[in-house]
């Protein structure tokens, strides 16, 4: 069969020029009206913006709390080791340090954050693509990074099984993060697992309330 | 619609009356002028073979002119041309009437139903074809064949200003005219009448096809034909025999084999080509024709006298289809809610939000052009959560295969449609007809520009003076934005350099941690993490730069910088 002829789109008549011409030659056609026009949607914007005060809350919830699930790993693998696995509604996981930790009792508090641990130096890997090409497949019980405080260190685990996407490489300038904000820029890491591996984990894990329960943050 | 095709019909015949009458004169000349100089004996030769009238006159070069000749019918063609030949003289004998009455003369039993199909064109330039519903149909004159199209035209309600026609016929007419072409010059090159000419050179039965019946469209309709025209009536001839070769295949690559193992040189499309042969001398005239149409090996033909076309039982089949180019319709537009999606959006079976911007804008405007189907194309895109107010978005609609031409008033219509729906989720302005390349300008326009926000934003601690300072005295500050987790799961991991071009605090009266943040930021730049920092990962934020802790309640787009729209 012969090819149909198709036609080229960008033979179309009608140029570019032409077109911002056309447009803005009939929204300058009435300059008063147009003026007129503006100051009018600018009001209107204006109204919509400007919220009403009393219809706003005196704190608000902050992203943290709206984003993510909070989850804990109290005494993980040893005793004083609580950990949280922040879980987002895209099924990503944030790991870090629950306020509990027994690093946070030490004087002075982390003053060290080591991710060379195991064979690798976790901070090192770099996770690439849609498909996140070099991602480690870690199991709940690997270990993420050393804290070091100023007489003994812990080791911080993953808590769930999955590809680690990335560690927090700031807490190793800033190990301080950890002392100042640990359920913010003080995060240990972020792991994304498999829908069933997170079905498993999360039946190890307690919730923010018994959380609290247990360990009488009332 | 019968009516109107009758009515058309007479009013078409009158007119080929009354243009007959003026110009019969020139036409039938011309006619007698062309046969006048055709070689006779070749003539004969070809219709003996089963070459149509039309497929004879292209082969030997006669004008194009002839084919748009109006009154030209195919019986008055095969008279005009016997006549020709006797005024010739001597090479007139009963041969040469045989190929277009004999079928109908010699054999009772297969009466006028089974035509003498062209063995080049499989029937085509004879108007003869299968239907949709394998119904045969067949047209002595383009007239005739004309108001069929236009019947099916009419019937599809196009407003249309002017048309073009495309046609697409099997490769197997191509393959045919050039193995008879390659025959011919074989046997007549050295005589005097033998066009000068390539065989790519000779007009296609394509070309006499649209010759033949684009002046019969233009009055029926009543509109001209131009290349240009958006509207396009698609005539799709497919070879009804393809099927029945398949089944001959395997014979095929039988013969295939052998001829390779023969010659290295002729492993190309000889194979497909089944025009040479009947099947008693298959591989002879397989081979020869596979030849030929390698233009290799023309000093070895076998002998002249085994060229055969092989006989056509079935013409092709016809579709007719008319097709508008897109239409597109530029314009920007305001999403007043929180919970309508720019898109369609659905998840396991779930609709996010309660409606889309795409299917507002759409539903409401492909009705207006009575088209088959709309897409919907945005610069950019906003989450479902935010709105796009101030100057709007642009977008582009294509409207597929509208019936209706754009005018003002559709416009005006349009944008009156789409903005007084009762739920007011989504209005449109600068609604304007655009050029397809609309489209590129918006793509274009996309990656470089700036977006604006108001975002309602609370920190941690009272406002001050000097916080407003702060912000505003920064003036295109590039920051480092990791992929936010929030999209983490399905983006690559990257850092991303972005610039925030500048940035105004405004107060809310009544509260000291609340206020609006307008900024301008590079298109790409994920606002809702430049303000609460995203855990850190975009530096700086609006909390680090105050030093304290800044969530967002609220985003707005207030401005997409384009050039378009
Ligand atoms: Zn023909």
């Amino acid at each position: 069969m012969e090819e149909q002829k198709v036609q080229d789109p960008n033979n179309d008549p009608q140029s570019k020029d032409e077109i911002l011409n056309t447009i803005s030659s009939s929204s300058s056609s009435n300059s008063t009206q147009q003026q007129q026009k503006e100051l009018v949607e600018e009001e209107e914007l204006k109204r919509l913006l400007v919220p009403d005060v009393r219809d706003l809350p005196l704190t608000p919830s902050s992203a943290v709390e709206t984003n993510f699930v909070p989850y804990f790993a109290p005494d993980f693998i040893k005793t004083g080791h609580d950990q949280y696995v922040y879980r987002h509604a895209n099924g990503l996981c944030v790991i870090g340090l629950a306020p509990t930790h027994l690093a946070f009792k030490d004087d002075g508090g982390v003053t060290a954050v080591d991710f060379n641990v195991g064979k690798s130096d976790r901070s090192g890997i770099k996770v690439t693509g849609k498909r996140k090409k070099n991602a480690q497949h870690f199991a709940s019980n690997t270990a993420l990074c050393k804290v070091c405080t100023k007489d003994t260190s812990y080791i911080v685990r993953c808590c769930v099984k999955g590809s680690l996407l990335e560690v927090n490489d700031m807490l190793i300038t800033q190990p301080g993060l950890l002392n100042s904000a640990a359920d913010r820029e003080g995060y240990i890491a972020i792991i994304m697992p498999k829908p069933d591996d997170w079905l498993k984990a999360k039946s190890l894990l307690v919730g923010a309330d018994e959380y609290k329960k247990l360990r009488e943050l009332f | 619609m019968e009516n109107e095709t009758e009515a058309a019909a007479q009013v078409i015949n009158g007119q080929v009356e009354a243009h007959v009458i003026s110009a019969a004169e020139d036409e039938s000349k011309l006619v007698r002028d062309a046969v006048r100089k055709l070689p006779s004996h070749a003539v004969k030769e070809l219709l003996s073979m089963g070459v149509c009238i039309r497929c004879i006159f292209r082969l030997i070069g006669v004008s194009e002119c002839i084919y748009s000749c109006t009154s030209l019918s195919t019986s008055a063609l095969s008279t005009a041309l016997e006549k020709g030949m006797c005024l010739e003289g001597d090479m007139m004998d009963n041969g040469l009437r045989i190929q277009e009455d004999s079928n109908s003369q010699h054999s009772s039993e297969e009466p006028e139903l089974e035509p003498n199909l062209c063995r080049i064109c499989l029937g085509i330039l004879q108007f003869t074809y299968h239907d949709g519903k394998e119904m045969l149909m067949k047209s002595d004159c383009a007239n005739e064949f004309a108001l069929l199209i236009a019947k099916v035209v009419k019937q599809e309600g196009h407003q249309i200003d002017s048309f073009s026609l495309e046609v697409s016929i099997p490769s197997r007419v191509m393959e045919n005219e050039q193995a008879v072409w390659l025959y011919m010059k074989r046997k007549y090159n050295s005589e005097l009448w033998f066009p000068e000419q390539l065989h790519s050179e000779f007009i296609s039965a394509k070309d006499v096809l649209k010759l033949s019946i684009t002046n019969p469209l233009e009055t029926l309709l009543d509109i001209k034909s131009s290349l240009s025209s958006a509207f396009r009536i698609r005539l799709t001839y497919t070879d009804s025999a393809v099927k029945i070769k398949v089944q001959k295949s395997t014979e095929m690559k039988e013969c295939n084999k052998r001829r390779k193992t023969g010659a290295d040189d002729m492993d190309t499309i000889g194979g497909c080509v089944a025009a040479g042969t009947d099947h008693s001398n298959s591989c002879t005239g397989e081979e020869y024709v596979g030849r030929s149409c390698n233009g290799l090996h023309n000093h070895d033909f076998p002998d002249l006298s085994q060229f055969q076309l092989e006989k056509v039982s079935e013409p092709c089949r016809l579709t007719f289809l008319c097709h508008r180019n897109p239409v597109y319709i530029g314009g920007r537009y305001l999403k007043y809610s929180r919970n309508v999606s720019q898109t369609r959006w659905i998840i396991d079976d779930e609709r996010m939000g309660e409606a889309s911007v795409e299917e507002i804008i759409g539903s409401n405007i492909l009705p207006i052009f009575h088209g088959d189907n709309y897409k919907f194309h945005a610069a950019g895109r906003e989450d479902i959560d935010v709105r796009m107010l101030g100057s709007g978005r642009p977008f582009l609609l294509e409207i597929q295969n509208a019936r209706h031409v754009p005018s003002e008033v559709s416009i005006k219509e349009m944008e009156r449609k789409v903005n007084n729906l009762e739920n007011k989720l989504v209005k449109v302005k600068n609604v304007k007809v655009v050029g397809s390349q609309g489209w590129n300008l918006m793509r274009e326009g996309e990656a470089e520009k700036q977006k604006q926000y108001a975002a309602l934003v609370w920190i941690s601690r009272p406002l001050e003076d000097d916080d407003l300072k702060t912000l505003s005295s920064l003036e295109d500050m590039p920051i480092l934005q990791k992929t936010p987790i929030r999209v983490l799961h399905r983006r690559s991991p990257l850092e991303r350099e972005k610039i925030i071009h500048w940035m105004r605090i405004e107060r809310i009266a009544g509260s000291s941690q609340y206020c609006l943040l307008h900024l301008c930021t590079q298109a790409g730049t994920y606002v809702k993490e430049f303000v609460h920092g995203d855990l850190g990962r975009t530096h700086p934020s609006v909390g680090s730069l105050l030093g304290c802790r800044a969530e967002i309640l609220q985003l707005d787009v207030t401005d997409v910088k384009m050039d378009c729209f």
